[in-house]
């Protein structure tokens, strides 16, 4: 049998019934039919040069970074653009290319398939059955129970392990450690008897930079973390002070001669004009470090609460409804802020087992 | 620097057809005396001596000068005859110092247009222009008389690209720990309480940043020398004109500087659409 011959039985077999099957271009080699070829040749040639453009752009492009006011920022700020169009047009010329190509030459054809019964017939469904069973029976899995069962030990544990290693790291104790748990303490809790610094970030890691009194001018802010003499030069340490989102504190000195309201049982937690409250929004946690120095407001960007620093931080404003946590400093022996203590309250948004 | 070069070396004069014969040994003779005699010129100037007695007069006549500045210009009707402030108007200026004076005329903030929320960027008045000779001088004139009550702090002696740092990188974090949450993290600005904003950073000069910084004008809080350094505030401003301005827009439309709420929306409208005309041309028969 011919090829041909071969691809009808097997449509017949599958009961397809070829209706119409006509060529796109009956009479070969005409001027539509070699344009028709040329506009889908177009396409992967546009595909092949933009990738060809694509890898020549990736290695010789400028790539390194350029300040806008330096000569050849032109260059280097089109970098992405072009190498993302490029792979763009490489892709998308291949994609246009095949669809054409399949829209312009294959065949129109309309084909009927005749739908099956729901089932296999009988004597399929029965011989299908036997041979399973009978290769089971061959094989002797039925009578060996020691591989059946470890087999299935090894499967099934393998299966444990799968689901302990996506749900473990869902499972946490947030209690673990009774009153230093996690939730109850900053990284501002002093340990060892150590003396905790106020920090500030200048950009570079390793660079520690202690605020003093006299760094700040009235009216003015700066966020600080906390910094132990123990950490010079551990930069995983100092990292994680920077980054734990319990730590960031805001130190605003206000103007001298601002009336203040302390709260109850923190009158002592400024030093002068200096106040430190925790930069974490009472509400939902975020950073509230919007400090408007001429009437000591400090706003939260996410849903507008507004505290009052002169006024022990007391929410005036938005949805919050507790003060920012104020923790307390004072200056040491030589001249630097220091945390006297952690704050005295859990900071950041409210959760069920927090006294109000 | 090589940026400083670079921005001040004038553009290429465009090339003229070649005199010929006689027109061009008299064009040469003329540019060797013009050179000669402007060699002659900058070589007096840089010898000449200083007028070490002129300086303290200079001064003082600069103070004067800016105290006729600050009367003629309405600067007395809010903050008084000595400084001192008008209650309800303006505060005192005792203190305030060079840096704060310069911020608020140069950006056109002050003379103020009317009481309101906040102070509000508009042009500068012509002869307090910073982009202009005269202006120039008038805003060291009348920063010298605010400036001789109280003192306070100065403008940098650097201007333009030299108040640039070599290091945006760490200006970029230093701006986003100290400086994003009001301005945003491009420095398009935002709102803050009660019609009071922080403005956007593409109009300001870098003159204008650094005297900002060093000052607090309105709600701003200050950033003392000590609490950022000279050399953090220029990397500051690096950054911040290296963001501005249009600047770092690879895609042509900043969409508002706002992130990802702009660009995420316009990525669904835009993009789903391509998509899904894409997919019915996919699914047309010819």
């Amino acid at each position: 049998m011919t090829p041909e011959q071969l691809a009808r039985l097997a449509a017949e077999l599958d009961d397809v019934d070829v209706v119409h099957n006509g060529d796109k271009w009956p009479i070969k080699g005409t001027r539509a039919e070699k344009r028709a070829e040329r506009a889908v040749a177009a396409w992967f040639v546009l595909s092949a040069l933009a990738g060809l453009g694509f890898v020549v752009a990736f290695i010789a492009w400028p790539h390194q970074y350029v300040s806008p006011y330096e000569p050849g920022y032109t260059m280097y700020s089109l970098y992405t653009p072009v190498v993302g169009f490029l792979f763009g047009l490489a892709v998308l010329a291949l994609g246009i290319g095949v669809v054409a190509y399949v829209k312009k030459f294959f065949p129109d054809e309309v084909s009927v398939q005749q739908r099956h019964d729901g089932r296999s017939p009988e004597v399929d469904r029965r011989t299908v059955m036997a041979q399973i069973t009978a290769a089971g029976k061959d094989t002797g899995i039925a009578r060996r129970k020691l591989i059946t069962r470890s087999a299935g030990a090894a499967a099934g544990l393998f299966g444990l392990g799968l689901g302990v290693a996506a749900l473990g790291p869902m499972i946490r104790n947030p209690w673990k450690g009774g009153n230093d748990a996690a939730l109850w303490v900053t990284p501002w809790r002093p340990e060892n008897g150590e003396t905790v610094y106020l920090r500030r970030d200048t950009g570079i890691l390793t660079e520690i930079s202690r605020v003093r009194p006299e760094d700040m001018e009235p009216g003015s802010m700066e966020t600080v973390f906390p910094y132990r003499e123990s950490e010079r030069g551990n930069e995983e340490a100092l990292l994680h002070a920077q980054r734990a989102s319990d730590a960031p504190v805001m130190l605003i000195r206000l103007r001298p001669g601002t009336p203040t309201v302390k709260r109850a049982g923190q009158e002592d937690f400024n030093y002068g004009d200096f106040y430190a409250f925790s930069k974490i929004c009472t509400h939902l946690g975020c950073p509230a470090s919007l400090y408007q120095s001429q009437d000591n407001r400090i706003l939260c960007p996410c849903h507008q609460s507004q505290f009052l620093a002169a006024e022990y931080a007391r929410p005036v404003f938005g949805p919050a409804t507790r003060a920012l946590p104020q923790l307390p400093i004072t200056v040491d022996s030589q001249g630097y802020f220091v945390a006297r203590n952690d704050f005295s309250e859990a900071v950041g948004p409210a959760f069920w087992e927090r006294r109000p | 620097m090589t940026s400083q070069t670079t921005e001040s070396s004038p553009p290429p004069a465009p090339r003229n057809r070649r005199p010929h014969g006689k027109f061009r040994r008299r064009f040469a003779g003329a540019l060797a005396i013009g050179i000669g005699l402007l060699a002659v010129g900058v070589g007096y100037d840089v010898v000449k001596p200083e007028p070490q007695q002129a300086v303290a007069q200079d001064n003082a006549a600069l103070v004067a000068q800016g105290q006729q500045l600050y009367y003629n210009n309405a600067c007395i009707t809010c903050h008084g005859a000595n400084l001192q402030g008008v209650e309800n108007r303006g505060p005192s200026l005792v203190g305030v110092g060079d840096a704060a004076t310069y911020f608020q005329v140069s950006s056109g903030r002050m003379p103020l247009a009317r009481q309101e929320a906040q102070a509000m960027r508009k042009a500068p008045l012509p002869q307090f222009d910073p982009n202009t000779e005269e202006g120039r001088h008038n805003l060291d004139a009348l920063g010298a008389f605010v400036d001789a009550n109280g003192g306070g702090p100065q403008v940098p002696a650097q201007t333009g690209v030299a108040l640039r740092g070599d290091d945006p990188a760490r200006g970029g974090q230093l701006f986003r720990l100290n400086c994003s949450s009001c301005h945003n993290f491009v420095g398009v600005g935002g709102a803050l309480s009660s019609g009071k904003y922080a403005p956007s950073l593409d109009p300001a000069s870098e003159e204008q940043i650094y005297t900002a910084m060093l000052t607090g004008p309105q709600n701003m809080p200050k950033f003392a020398d000590r609490q950022l350094t000279p050399g953090e505030k220029k990397d500051i401003i690096a950054y911040v004109k290296s963001v501005t301005n249009g600047n770092n827009n690879p895609g042509g439309n900043p969409l508002g500087g706002l992130g990802p709420t702009s660009e995420g929306v316009i990525i669904f409208v835009v993009g789903l659409t391509a998509v899904i005309g894409f997919a019915m041309w996919l699914g047309a028969k010819n």
